[in-house]
């Protein structure tokens, strides 16, 4: 027995930009009824590529597309007196408000955290901003790129210095600090939704993109705390400061890589497991030798172990190797692009991939994904992100404005 | 480093998983990162481990990075391992043996949520598969996070961090063009799985509030990551474009020069877009600077002094920029690397372009003003490893903590505490687990801060 997703009885009013709208796609999948604020004309996400056939068009940024799935769109002009007060109102009838104005904006809007935690002390007011509300470096603008120096991933990313001298410090791309700020607004919502749940209470959330990617480094922190050590960039692999550490990713047949895991506790009996293994294309080396049964000689022997590997895997692809691999129990993996998880049908057996129809096109396109299986509550894409002001006259009648009103905000430029 | 206060304004110090008791049977990272974000917003974490030696929980305690180095390692003083299990109870149970087992279901039954991170199989080859747990407790609530997921034909694959990076795709979206993947300097997926883990607690117990029911999250840590590359996957299966492709990934830009004008899925195409080499030359001395239209670019162009190299028409826009990429980050670079990496985000921050210096672990603790000031770190005393310094949630609540308030647990802490005060074993009992393998390892010698209630029972007490 299901009831829709484990959100579906809260509404989401999200006045997000590039920094947030992953937070309002995950709330939608939960099945949250996500209502997105746009200025009037849409939004400027909508003029980030790639776009449908390659042919700019704020209905057809598939970027917009994949951060937009589920929710419902309204225009809206919050800098005018009656464009606030829809807002006011919408947000009156919601549980959650995810914004991502710079601090204090919508304070002079009248639509700060105070003001509408005060007309609702059960309202979960999230702020999201690459900052914070508070500090000097408050009102500094960032992008994405700009948060990832910041944070710390570039300072861990990149090329061991012998293999690329000149190698700048390396932002993955993808968009991964809003990503990272997103995945802890959801947490925060998240919390406060069930901290309301038991005291009726909501609450103000004030989240920084910048500490959201800072706690978002691993053991990088905790290193310097403990040890003073600065980490250094390693090809494909860990940093670290105890330089260097054995390579961990070969090249293989096709030209693509395997990520081999290899560290210094590579057991033994794992040694053995892929020598044996290496030893039926005749590239085992003398790694079948008595003297890696012991640990000591293992863990002093490792850029000899990871030559013999450099040698081996050139014989075979990169998903032959993984394959091989993980039947042998190694949890090593082959380094995929989208090209090859597409191609993968374990994903299809899951049901992750979920078809989107697109009516406007009369076409249905395929979109990631069930990121997890809720066995009570099952996460859906219920429909494609909305086209500009698509939802606007059906929210605002809900909110009980009458065709006269609504006609006049359009004609005001309001909406 | 002081204690960051509880909230702004209304504060108070509530905790917003009060009262929500976890069984944590994750390992390594990616559980316990989940587990260490419920214990710090205030649920009751119960750890349960087993040390037996050569075990991954022994090995966990034991890992090496981030210990000082003049310290002889043992189970209680990695402060890699405190800092992923603040805020937890621990609890040592022998999980294949059938009196530790039968304790964990004690526990269970009186708790609202498990979780785990073992490969696929692990719990129901123990009979506690999601039926079992329902028929210990019907409204449990129970997380699994494994490498592809219980379901699909290659469930059982098992993977570290790096390898699951690797099969999600995300290690292919980082590098320069025509080189090895430079990948992620640390496991992304390892945080973003136990993030995914904690949301999924959360919002199940959401679910469990307003229907009575529990439930089976299954999550998958590569299928987490792949979701993030969603904008390339509607491009491949929108447009059929694929992404092993020249110029991709294009290092820190958006558009490689010299190859074909394709979206690279990091936002608005622009130039400049880069890391820029600053004074005097360090190793992280670089800072990325960005221009998002024409107006930023004429703030960067007066910032630098207003170069004669930066008024040629050909930079004036933005597709000219990034057409001319190599000479416009030339004369960039020729700019910043007269400039300390601070001075100079300070400098374009001032007129409005976003730039930011690359910051190393060091910089973040002990540069960075901004982290300080939101006081994202916390000292907190540890009986092996002494006081450390520990991070904090990365968002304030006006009504709820995000503060870590205690180190990790020493093996077994919480024994007593908790298989006598809550599942009411007796003093007696609880010793002989001591001495039958289902509490402690026979293997292993009993830790000092347990010889008492070890002896329980055993004739050497009292």
């Amino acid at each position: 027995m299901t009831a829709g997703g484990a959100l579906a009885d809260l509404r989401v009013v999200e006045l997000a930009g590039e920094q947030g709208q992953w937070c309002g796609r995950l709330l939608a999948d939960l099945g949250a009824d996500v209502i997105k604020i746009e200025p009037p004309g849409g939004a400027p996400e909508r003029e980030v590529g790639p776009y449908y056939r390659d042919e700019p068009h704020p209905d057809r940024s598939l970027s917009f597309w994949h951060y937009n799935s589920g929710k419902r769109g309204i225009t809206l002009d919050i800098e005018s007196a009656e464009g606030a007060d829809v807002l006011r109102r919408l947000v009156a009838g919601a549980d959650v408000f995810l914004e991502t104005l710079p601090p204090g904006r919508l304070a002079a809007l009248g639509l700060g955290a105070d003001e509408l935690r005060g007309a609702d002390p059960r309202l979960i007011y999230c702020s999201l901003t690459p900052f914070g509300q508070d500090g000097p470096w408050r009102d500094f603008r960032t992008t994405d790129l700009v948060q990832l120096a910041a944070g710390g991933q570039m300072a861990q990313c990149g090329y061991d210095e012998e293999d690329n001298p000149d190698a700048p410090p390396i932002a993955p791309g993808g968009g991964n600090a809003w990503h990272i700020g997103c995945h802890f607004a959801l947490v925060a919502i998240s919390a406060a939704i069930v901290y309301r749940d038991m005291s009726g209470e909501g609450q103000h959330l004030d989240v920084s993109i910048h500490e959201a990617c800072s706690l978002t480094t691993e053991s990088a922190i905790p290193t310097f705390f403990s040890t003073g050590r600065v980490v250094r960039r390693q090809t494909g692999r860990h940093s670290a400061w105890s330089m260097p550490r054995p390579r961990t990713q070969y090249l293989c047949k096709d030209g693509t890589y395997i990520n081999a895991m290899f560290n210094q506790r590579i057991s033994p009996e794992r040694v053995r497991i892929f020598a044996e293994w290496m030893d039926e294309y005749g590239a085992a080396d003398d790694l079948l030798d008595e003297r890696y049964r012991d640990a000591q000689v293992v863990e002093e022997s490792q850029e000899h172990i990871a030559d013999v590997l450099h040698g081996f895997f050139p014989q075979i692809t990169s998903e032959e190797a993984c394959r091989g691999a993980q039947e042998r129990g190694l949890p090593w993996g082959a380094v995929r692009s989208v090209d090859e998880i597409l191609a993968d049908p374990h994903w299809e057996d899951r049901g992750y991939w979920v078809d989107v129809e697109h009516p406007e096109l009369d076409a249905s396109f395929r979109y990631p994904g069930i990121w997890g299986l809720y066995s009570d509550s099952p996460l859906a894409i219920t429909r494609r992100a909305p086209l500009v002001g698509e939802h606007t006259a059906e929210v605002l009648t809900e909110l009980g404005l009458d065709a006269g009103e609504i006609e006049s905000l359009r004609a005001d430029g309001m909406i | 480093m002081s204690q960051r206060s509880p909230g702004q304004p209304a504060g108070g110090g509530a905790r917003a998983l009060e009262g929500v008791r976890i069984v944590d049977l994750s390992w390594v990272r990616a559980g316990p990162w989940g587990t260490r974000i419920l214990g710090t917003l205030g649920a009751e974490v119960i750890k349960v481990e087993w040390p037996a030696p050569g075990s991954v929980h022994h090995n966990d305690r034991y890992t090496n990075t981030g210990r000082p180095e003049h310290i002889e390692p043992n189970l209680n003083n990695s402060h890699w391992f405190s800092e992923k299990n603040v805020n937890k109870l621990s609890v040592t149970l022998n999980l294949r043996n059938p009196r530790g087992r039968d304790l964990l279901k004690r526990l269970i039954a009186v708790s609202d949520v498990v979780i785990e991170n073992f490969t696929s199989r692990v719990m129901q080859r123990w009979e506690l598969g999601y039926e079992q747990l329902r028929e210990i407790k019907e409204d449990i609530i129970y997380v699994s996070l494994s490498a592809l997921g219980h379901t699909g034909r290659d469930h059982p694959f098992r993977t570290y961090g790096p390898s699951a990076q690797a099969l999600s795709g995300m290690t292919f979206l980082s590098g320069l063009p025509g080189e090895p993947p430079a990948g992620w300097g640390w496991s992304y997926l390892d945080d973003t799985g136990g993030i995914y883990g904690a949301i999924a607690v959360m919002t199940a117990l959401h679910h469990r509030h307003v229907t009575g029911r529990g439930q089976h999250v299954d999550l998958s840590q590569v299928g987490s990551g792949i979701a993030l590359s969603g904008a390339a996957i509607l491009d491949a299966t929108v447009n059929g474009r694929a992404m092993r492709r020249e110029g991709f990934p294009p290092g820190n830009r958006t558009h490689w020069p010299g190859t074909p004008r394709l979206d690279n899925y990091r936002g608005p195409m622009v130039a400049p877009h880069n890391a820029y080499r600053t004074a005097p030359g360090g190793y992280n001395d670089w800072c990325a600077i960005v221009c998002r239209d024409d107006e930023q670019w004429r703030a960067l162009v007066a910032v630098m002094g207003d170069p004669e190299w930066a008024r040629a028409p050909r930079f004036a826009s933005n597709d000219g920029r990034i057409e001319h990429q190599e000479e416009l980050d030339r004369g960039i670079e020729a700019w910043t690397q007269t400039l300390e990496k601070y001075e100079l985000a300070e400098r374009c921050q001032a007129a409005g372009v976003p730039a930011m210096p690359v910051q190393s672990n060091e910089d973040r603790v002990t540069r960075d003003p901004q982290l300080r000031h939101r006081e994202m770190f916390t000292e907190l005393p540890h009986a092996g490893l002494g006081p450390m310094g520990y991070q904090n949630l990365p968002f304030r609540a006006s009504a709820t903590e995000t503060t870590s308030r205690r180190a990790a647990p020493l093996i077994g802490e919480h024994n007593r505490e908790v298989l006598c005060g809550l599942l009411g074993l007796s003093e007696q009992e609880l010793g002989e687990g001591y001495r039958d393998d289902s509490i402690w390892p026979e293997d292993l010698p009993v830790e000092p801060h347990l010889e008492a209630e070890a002896a329980a029972g055993s004739g050497a007490a009292s």
